[in-house]
């Protein structure tokens, strides 16, 4: 037998098919146990010709298996283009006609993370602040070198940070906006950059590869630590409550200097001690410190003639606390008896 | 880092708690997670009942082969005797016991009990019951010197304290109990003592062949050597010190290095003299194709751009991260050669990465260590080497490239108080530097060796005089020239669609960026299902909408407003666009009545048309500007679900900016209902745009309210009702005028489409 020509006899037939009844034809005759090629591989003596035999066998079930996919689609496309509606038609004359008439629904829901956007958003706007969401692809310059990110530094290994190539990473925190706004324009500038932002994280109870960040950023003549200080203790409380207190510790962060964690009071046990705060009456609440005067360099200004300072903190963070959600998941699952809470 | 409080208090007096010095380091220095109570329980005179033994006699116990009956002077008036199981002692040794009554530090509290037949008054302590080691073949045997009675905890570290202090990656200084005790006298005003250690006599004079290749990977190489070392276990003080500050105890020379490099945070080396080809150490970069394996049975393949230690013939070490196992300092050694180097620390850095090998010099390396402490260091363990293994100390050469002279940086002291917002005077900000070991000179101040890298600049001493006035620094807010601060357009949009999607009965849902296939993939992706950026929305959301359903939700309605990722035409970065989309379980005319509800409030008004997506209802969906509308197709989700994706930028950019005011006419309106039969095919927008267009501007409103097919209008026929409202700012229309509008509406409906006016 020629199992070349057996094989381009079975495709052409499997091709040629137009309903799944004469496809079912084609392959009890190319494939049945009648077939020539079933009878031939029961006689076959020598290991090439059965290899043949068996490529050719292989090649007709895929060619089969496919057309088959593709006629089953076909003949149920056919039938649903029978169910056709004039998509032009308003939405309750389609309801109607499909005999289910639009019934009211509840009121939906906000994500909790789009209700404390929005917080923010509004506290911001309040203190005569601008929202920016800049993009989340960045280049390593802007991400890392324009932030003063020193060669050691951690987050630029990919073990910690999501890159696209070697250039190009997806942002790590929402900082390089603030490069982008310093080099369209001279301060004043009064800022808060608002998005996801990517690192390379585990998925557990309280890490997921996607969060969101704010971050403010205020650049003019004059601005002190002082400044940051009240600005974020009326952030702080704004969100958390007017009873709230805020405290600074020494940290360290690339583009800042002098860098300060800020700790608020913990708005569930109001500084007593509990298991949200691990019984220290404080919540670190993120990072923030004076704009390092290396950004001003880069951008090209004189580093005497401003100060500034950036604070940045978690959105999903900040409704955990707000709402009490115990762990990161639940932002991300989208399950409705979550969602519906908001 | 784990710092044990006594330790540290060998470096620093202060009369601070160690709860104190931990809040001083968290808010002026970097994180302390915890302040760790280790050791035997202090509570209710229970250190008292811990005492120094004098053994006055020792034999075997007349009902048990493997117990010794002791009578132990523990500094009463009688003695005790105590049943003993261990045998590396005997009568005239000097040994710790616990009491009756005295609680370990696992809890377990002893009684005076009997022993085969024999009362036993306490126990005759090994280290690991005191946890001050792993060690349990034998009791701890103390010095000679001791009187029997005298407190334990007097000579022993029965109780510590452990400060886990995590610093910031800029202060490497701190990865050392000397480092910190530094930065705690400065905080309490303590006194610092000198740096630890020195140089016992040297017993020889061979000399230590040390040759550096590329002293950019390593400015400074000490190398020591020592012969007649006896190679052994570390006494007690130092088993319990690694302990206390989490490492393994090896042998007293391996215990050595280590301890050292804790103290004063310089990683030490050490190598078997007797197994170096040449007698010689060369620091050097590795060849193409070079090997060695290391200390921990690994076969590493190196790189050129590895630093290597090797001798004549071979590689040795790989610098700074791990050394080999040919070279390892054994129970069999009996000369050795330390290293107390200095390496440079990105190419550390990159080969510990790429090597995946991290190691506790490692990690220090890569961070920038002190080159001048690699003296000290030596200085320290040639000392505890000499005391501890007997060893004479032979040979000794120090070579150096050209270390960074002290960088001496500018200070305007105005300029502090400019940033900090607060008037620190001059000379205190010239104190707390001189503290932390900055010395003045003219107007700027000479920056110690060991912050060297981190501090640079102005700016760098102004965080310096700013950690210690971190809570004197007063709130303020910004005064300021001018003020804005509103949402852009877009953002008051997002605003008002969310609003909307709400309102039409949606969940917002947040998916992520990431799916299985895409053009722009991750070469190192998250998972399988992590693999690249998305560049639709829709299918995210059918990932949600099919787990709502397995959790047994139901009225599943979801939306989302996130970015969507493309490969730019010309290059550079991708193109990144905000969509919106939605999935409704119910079908095409819930996620159509959403998007007519969401164009609605856009001002905008879509034209629909149909629409073919391999994953849509062929029947049943539809284009417009900027997306689609329709119903899932069944093999992408069971069940039937409406679902739409859209571009909200060009949504945003389509809808008008200002709402242009019409009149709003006081004369009535004259309303028809106007029924055609067409084709079955005739979309009813088309229907509508030409009635429009045949009317003119008398026509106030057109509205389809009625589909019918059947019977009555034949079979490939349907028929549609208009709603229509004809109107004139000037005055009412008569019924003839409304007639002639009519007419004319069907004579072009007639001549377009066919269409024939119902009675």
């Amino acid at each position: 037998v020629d199992a070349q020509a057996l094989q381009d006899n079975a495709l052409a037939a499997v091709a040629r098919a137009s309903t799944v009844a004469e496809l079912d034809e084609a392959r009890v005759t190319y494939l049945g146990r009648k077939s020539e090629l079933k009878l031939a591989l029961r006689d076959v003596r020598d290991r090439e010709s059965g290899m043949a035999l068996n490529a050719a066998r292989e090649a007709i079930e895929q060619a089969v298996a496919a057309r088959q996919a593709e006629l089953e689609r076909a003949e149920l496309d056919s039938k649903l283009t029978t169910e056709r509606v004039d998509v032009t038609l308003p939405a309750e004359l389609i309801a109607a006609r499909e005999g289910r008439p639009l019934r009211p629904r509840p009121h939906g829901s906000l994500h909790p993370s789009t209700q404390v956007r929005r917080d923010v958003e509004d506290i911001f706007l309040g203190l005569g602040y601008e929202v920016v969401d800049d993009r989340e692809v960045e280049t390593t310059r802007y991400n890392f070198d324009a932030l003063g990110f020193p060669a050691w530094h951690p987050a630029r290994s990919p073990r910690a940070s999501l890159f696209l190539d070697d250039e190009t990473v997806l942002r790590t925190e929402t900082s390089p906006a603030q490069i982008h706004k310093m080099e369209s324009q001279r301060p004043p500038i009064y800022m808060v950059s608002i998005g996801r932002v990517y690192r390379r994280d585990t998925i557990d109870a309280t890490h997921y590869p996607i969060f969101h960040q704010f971050e403010g950023l205020a650049i003019d003549k004059g601005i002190t630590m002082a400044d940051l200080k009240g600005t974020l203790l009326h952030v702080m409380r704004a969100l958390y409550g007017p009873e709230r207190e805020v405290r600074f510790r020494t940290h360290y962060f690339p583009f800042t200097e002098p860098s300060m964690e800020p700790d608020v009071s913990c708005p569930i046990c109001g500084g007593a001690g509990c298991r949200t705060c691990k019984q220290s009456g404080w919540i670190e609440m993120g990072g923030s410190g004076m704009v390092d005067p290396y950004l001003y360099e880069f951008v090209g200004w004189d580093p005497d003639e401003f100060t500034g300072f950036a604070f940045g903190m978690g959105i999903e963070r900040t409704a955990q606390l707000r709402n009490g959600i115990p762990g990161i998941r639940p932002f991300w699952e989208n399950d409705l008896r979550f969602l519906r809470q908001f | 880092l784990r710092v044990p409080v006594s330790w540290l208090r060998e470096y620093v007096r202060v009369d601070a708690t160690a709860d104190e010095i931990a809040h001083a380091l968290s808010i002026s220095t970097g994180e302390v997670n915890e302040v760790v109570h280790r050791g035997v329980p202090e509570e209710d005179g229970n250190l008292d009942r811990f005492r120094v033994g004098l053994v006055l006699e020792a034999a075997k116990h007349p009902n048990a082969d493997r117990l010794q009956l002791c009578r132990v002077d523990v500094g009463e008036k009688e003695p005790v005797q105590i049943v003993c199981g261990a045998w590396n002692f005997g009568a005239g040794a000097k040994v710790a016991v616990a009491l009756p009554g005295a609680t370990l530090p696992n809890g377990l509290t002893l009684e005076r009990r009997e022993l085969r037949g024999q009362v036993s008054e306490g126990m005759i302590l090994a280290e690991d019951e005191v946890d001050l080691g792993t060690d349990h073949d034998g009791i701890m045997v103390l010095d000679d010197a001791l009187a029997p009675g005298t407190l334990l905890a007097d000579v022993l570290p029965l109780v510590d304290q452990v400060l886990e202090v995590e610093p910031t990656g800029n202060r490497p200084d701190l990865l050392s109990v000397y480092g910190v005790a530094r930065e705690v006298a400065a905080l309490f005003d303590g006194e610092l003592a000198p740096l630890p250690g020195a140089d016992p006599p040297s017993a020889g004079n061979e000399p230590v062949e040390i040759r550096i290749e590329d002293y950019d990977g390593c400015p400074r190489y000490v190398g020591r050597l020592f012969r007649d070392v006896a190679i052994g276990e570390s006494p007690v003080w130092l088993k319990a010190r690694l302990r206390a500050a989490g490492v393994r105890s090896i042998s007293n020379v391996v215990d050595v290095t280590n301890y050292v490099m804790l103290a004063l945070g310089s990683p030490l080396h050490v190598f078997d003299y007797d197994t170096l080809h040449g007698g010689l150490v060369i620091v050097c970069r590795a060849h193409a194709g070079e090997e060695l394996r290391t200390l921990d049975g690994t076969l590493r393949k190196l790189l050129p751009s590895d630093l290597l230690i090797a001798d004549a013939d071979r590689a040795i070490a790989i610098a700074g991260i791990m050394g080999g196992a040919e070279t390892e300092v054994t129970e069999a050694t009996t000369s050795v050669l330390l290293e107390a180097a200095n390496f440079e620390p990105v190419g550390i850095l990159r080969s510990s990465e790429r090597l995946a090998l991290r190691s506790e010099a490692s990690s220090r390396w890569e961070k920038g260590v002190d080159p001048h402490v690699a003296g000290a260091a030596a200085t320290l363990a040639t000392q505890l080497i000499v005391e501890l293994s007997g060893a004479r100390w032979t040979g000794h050469a120090d070579v150096q490239g050209t270390l960074p002279e002290r960088a001496l940086v500018m200070l305007r002291p105005e300029r502090t108080d400019a940033v900090l917002g607060l008037t620190v005077p001059a000379e205190e900000q010239a104190s707390i530097l001189g503290k932390l070991g900055f010395d003045g000179e003219g107007d700027g101040f000479l920056v110690p060796t060991w912050r060297a890298r981190d501090v640079t600049r102005e700016i760098d001493l102004i965080e310096e005089i700013a950690r210690f006035k971190m809570d004197e620094i007063p709130f303020t807010l910004p005064r300021r020239d001018a003020m804005f601060g509103r949402l852009t357009r877009w953002q008051r949009l997002r605003r008002l669609v969310e609003d909307v999607l709400a309102g039409c009965g949606f969940a917002e849902a947040y998916t992520p960026t990431f799916v299985a296939d895409g053009e722009l993939r991750l070469p190192e992706p998250l998972s399988a299902e992590a693999a690249a950026l998305r560049t639709a929305l829709y299918g995210s959301l059918v990932d949600a909408a099919r787990h709502n359903v397995a959790v047994g939700n139901s009225e599943i309605a979801l939306f989302e407003i996130a970015r969507v990722y493309r490969a730019a035409a010309g290059g550079g970065l991708p193109d990144e666009t905000w969509h919106v989309a939605g999935i409704v379980e119910g079908g095409f005319a819930d996620a159509k009545w959403a998007v007519e509800q969401l164009y609605g409030a856009l001002k905008l008004e879509p034209p629909f048309e149909r629409a073919a997506e391999p994953f849509l209802h062929p029947g049943k969906s539809a284009r417009t500007n900027g997306g689609w509308v329709g119903e899932l197709h069944p093999s992408v989700l069971e069940g039937v679900w409406g679902a739409f994706e859209l571009d909200l930028d060009a949504l945003v950019a389509a809808a008008p900016e200002v709402v242009e005011f019409e009149e709003v006419s006081p004369f009535p309106e004259v309303r028809q209902d106007l029924a055609f039969v067409v084709d079955e095919d005739v979309p009813a927008a088309a229907l509508a745009a030409v009635l429009r267009e045949a009317a003119g501007p008398e026509l106030r409103s057109v509205a389809v309210f009625d589909e019918y097919c059947g019977e009555q209008v034949g079979p490939g026929k349907r028929s549609l009702a208009f709603r229509v409202a004809f109107g004139s700012p000037e005055r009412t229309l008569t019924d003839e005028e409304a007639a002639v509008l009519r007419g004319r509406i069907v004579d072009a409906l007639a001549e377009r489409f066919g269409a024939v006016l119902r009675a």
